[in-house]
């Protein structure tokens, strides 16, 4: 997206020829979206397609794929630059991290991230970047600028979930196979604390107000809620949905709003989303979304989440303030990770 | 069969056009013939008595002129009106009280006559005077807000004529209203609807069995099997058939005994 | 006759059949109790999604619940016309429907005033449904309840329609019961009411052409389309065809002419 004079934004189609249906998709919304674009607003949503090795751009206003782009291998975890003008995409199976520029849709320039990097946080400072390598039992950290490994830190087996603190000082990582979720100060790249959690800790996600850490536990079936401070948990979360069987029930994804009072939880084959009063700790309803429902992002203002649904192949767009799922746009093949700028 | 000399003991013969006139009206159900050329007249004023044993056509007869079904054969007029051609015409101008009763159980009395006021394009003012009307002139007017239900067979009886009467027909047709009644209801409503013949002119084909029903001064048809055997004032068929009373004449006529 | 006096026949029409649905209370419940147990009861042993695809003019996955809930709305129509006939079939053993029938207006009209009224009334039962399945989250769009108006009196017509013209085929009251059996179940079970159609499709081309063939099967589709404002063009198309073919029967059954009522014959008398 460029930011025009007078903050027009004006978004430049990258003329990639796509078939079928979304061929279609995309020459109408070509139509629409010169005119549309401004009307728009700033909203585009950016989804890893784990299989089909591309990133889908979807319209926030119009809810349509305008875009696919070629990536690296096995594109899973994806992040925005600070300044949102770049995204940073996790090619595990390419070993590397690359960075698209969002106005040419091109990749730029990759860095390196240590083995198969699986999730990655940014630190508030947008310039260092903390990558879970999944097959090495590490954490590595990168100095954006200078391209280059600032340090590699040992942790759990399997580390995954990757939550920093809203002041940038604890990183939390949870290792899949342990079931910990480890505490590291992001200083001394000391590990200060372990937690144990349910099994198979998937995500870790900090309030807005740093106060509580949400760990999901996949096979375990729970989100512990563990006090940032005194690391302890304060709250261990189950799930129950009439006619799913338990074994379904598997939470990955973890999003909080920005003023603490709801949670949303994606729930893997139950293809569901739990909605959690965040204050009470109380699931409210869950929401039917599509197959094998893996992360979550909020729109800027929150007035909207988005989830990949990894089987189906789908985005499913929630409305939250109403708490009612409105529409699922299909991606690629077997979406992952997903930011909204 | 005598045609009959149009002769009436009390009104004068309103210009010729005839009420109900039925002229060669053949009717069959399948292989059963119903009604074999029946042909009579009715004219305003006139008191005539369809008269015939169970099973003669009467109720056939009936549905031909109220166009439940169409009469294949002959014509069937209605003030002029054909009731094939012109039914619309014809029906507007006929009241009807059938053997069986058709009147809702479970609405009150007024709701049904509002009912029949409707089906016949009457406005809502229009339908409560006549009904007040109606139901006084049968002593009913207390019970309009009753349901039909708790009503005895008699005053069913009555509501039925009151709603038959609703549209200002001026021709009126029953067929058996009379059955399952007490002597005291039967003579009411026999009364009662010789009154109207009498003080509103209405013309009115009273179907039955029951030949003490007949009155000395009506027009009397007699059907029997299908077939009109006689049709004209009581008193000339009576001479017609060599009897002295009407009984006689009956049975003489159909070569039965009708009680 | 003019117009005015057609105006109030229908409205006199519409009144009796109020006052009847009124006076009998039990069929207001169970008009009501049957979708409802059917959605709750039923629809609760099927929560999982339906199949993979996401089915047209729902933009998402939805659940079970909210797939069948057009279905029971048809379903609700359905028994209502099927209430009529039987009411109709009453009337002619009771006598009322002689009532209607020496009407000076012309029969083709009293006919259509009778159905009318009858969608009018199911129409008030489907509303009472929509408003307690909201009450369990089960809902439309709000404008979706209005533009669902036109879609619920045209398959209530063709309901209404296809109860007329049975009516007019059942001799007597006792051979109701069957004859709805021949109708109801088949014309509910084999429609896209349960299960959608491509899914049919998948196990059996035939059933699958038995229920494309199904008007019942458009008129659901047609309030499924309405309920979101949107219009299925070949449903509606095929219900407005249905509802011409059982209206016209049915006049043709009831039509003092060919009648099947003179062939019948009434108690000898």
């Amino acid at each position: 997206m460029i930011r025009g004079k007078r903050g027009r934004v004006v978004e430049p189609m990258t003329g990639r020829r796509l078939g079928g249906a979304r061929g279609l998709v995309f020459a109408a919304v070509l139509g629409f979206g010169i005119a549309g674009a401004q009307a728009a607003g700033a909203v585009t949503v950016y989804v890893s397609n784990e299989k089909d090795n591309t990133i889908s751009v979807i319209d926030g206003e119009t809810l349509k794929v305008t875009a696919t782009v070629p990536v690296g291998q096995r594109p899973r975890g994806i992040i925005l630059s600070r300044d949102k003008t770049r995204l940073y995409i996790c090619a595990s199976d390419s070993n590397h991290i690359e960075v698209l520029d969002l106005a040419t849709l091109k990749i730029t320039r990759t860095l390196p991230s240590g083995p198969d990097p699986e999730l990655f946080v940014l630190h508030p400072d947008g310039n260092r970047l903390y990558v879970a390598n999944e097959d090495d039992n590490m954490v590595t950290v990168i100095d954006l600028e200078k391209g280059t490994v600032i340090a590699e830190v040992p942790v759990g087996v399997e580390p995954e979930g990757m939550g920093l603190s809203p002041d940038g000082k604890i990183l939390v990582t949870t290792s899949e196979t342990t079931n910990m979720a480890h505490f590291i100060d992001t200083g001394t790249y000391k590990v200060v604390d372990s937690v144990l959690v349910d099994t198979r800790p998937r995500v870790a996600e900090f309030t807005r107000d740093g106060k509580y850490v949400w760990v999901s536990s996949e096979i375990g079936g729970t989100v512990s809620v563990i006090d940032a401070r005194t690391r302890k948990v304060v709250e261990k979360i189950t799930f129950g949905i009439a006619g799913i069987r338990s074994e379904a029930i598997q939470p990955v994804g973890v999003r909080i709003t920005g003023d603490g009072k709801l949670a949303f939880v994606a729930l893997g084959p139950a293809n569901r989303v739990a909605v959690i009063d965040a204050e009470r700790f109380a699931v409210r309803k869950y929401l039917l979304v599509g197959q094998r429902v893996w992360q979550l992002a909020f729109s800027p203002d929150e007035s909207k989440l988005f989830t990949t649904n990894g089987v189906s192949k789908d985005v499913s767009v929630i409305d939250v303030k109403r708490l009612k799922v409105v529409k699922s746009i299909t991606v690629g093949r077997f979406p992952w990770g997903i930011v909204v700028k | 069969m005598t045609p009959a000399a149009p002769a009436q003991a009390t009104e004068p013969v309103a210009d010729g056009v005839a009420a109900l006139a039925v002229e060669g009206v053949s009717h069959s159900f399948g292989a059963r013939r119903a009604l074999e050329n029946v042909a009579f007249t009715v004219h305003p004023g006139e008191f005539a008595v369809l008269l015939g044993l169970n099973g003669a056509g009467k109720t056939t007869l009936f549905s031909l002129v109220t166009r439940l079904y169409h009469n294949r054969s002959g014509a069937i007029r209605i003030f002029g009106s054909d009731v094939r051609k012109k039914p619309s015409r014809a029906l507007a101008q006929i009241g009807v009280v059938f053997q069986q009763p058709t009147i809702d159980l479970d609405l009150s009395v007024s709701q049904n006559l509002r009912y029949h006021a409707a089906l016949h394009g009457m406005s809502r003012r229009a339908a409560a005077e006549r009904l007040e009307v109606e139901l006084g002139r049968l002593d009913m007017a207390e019970r309009a807000d009753d349901k039909v239900r708790r009503l005895s067979g008699g005053q069913r009886r009555r509501v039925e004529i009151a709603r038959a009467l609703m549209h200002g027909p001026r021709l009126l047709l029953l067929d058996e209203p009379t059955v399952g009644l007490d002597i005291r209801a039967r003579q009411a409503i026999l009364d009662h609807v010789r009154r109207l013949c009498r003080e509103e002119g209405l013309a009115v084909l009273w179907a039955t069995h029951l030949i003490d029903e007949v009155g000395g001064h009506d027009r009397v048809v007699v059907l029997h099997e299908g077939r009109v055997l006689a049709f004209g004032g009581v008193a000339d068929v009576i001479r017609g058939a060599g009897a002295a009373t009407i009984i006689e004449a009956f049975t003489t006529l159909t070569g039965k005994d009708g009680t | 006759m003019t117009a005015v006096h057609y105006l109030r026949c229908l409205r006199g029409i519409v009144v009796r059949e109020a006052l009847r649905f009124l006076h009998q209370r039990g069929r207001f419940i169970a008009a009501l109790v049957r979708p409802l147990v059917w959605l709750f009861i039923f629809a609760a042993g099927f929560r999982s999604v339906l199949g993979v695809s996401i089915i047209p003019p729902y933009e998402t996955y939805v659940l079970y619940e909210v797939y069948i809930t057009p279905g029971l709305i048809g379903m609700i129509q359905l028994f209502n016309g099927m209430q009529s006939s039987l009411s109709m079939v009453y009337d002619r053993e009771m006598g009322s429907m002689k009532t209607l029938l020496v009407s000076p207006l012309p029969r083709w009209y009293l006919l259509t005033c009778k159905l009318l009224a009858g969608v009018a009334v199911s129409i008030l039962q489907v509303y009472a449904f929509l408003i307690v399945a909201a009450f369990w989250e089960i809902d439309a769009p709000v404008w979706g309840y209005v533009s669902l108006l036109p879609a619920l009196v045209l398959s209530g017509l063709m309901l209404g329609a296809l109860g007329m013209l049975l009516s007019s085929v059942i001799k007597q009251l006792e051979n109701f019961a069957g004859v709805m059996n021949f109708v109801i179940f088949p014309m509910f079970f084999a429609s896209s009411t349960l299960y959608p159609l491509w899914k049919i499709k998948e196990s059996s081309l035939l059933l699958y052409n038995i229920c494309a063939f199904n008007p019942f099967t458009h008129a659901v589709e047609m309030i499924r389309f309405a309920l979101y404002g949107q219009v299925n063009t070949f449903s509606s198309l095929y219900v407005l065809a249905s509802l011409a073919l059982f209206l016209g029967l049915a006049i043709y059954g009831y039509d003092p002419g060919r009648g099947l009522i003179a062939r019948r014959g009434e108690p000898a008398g």
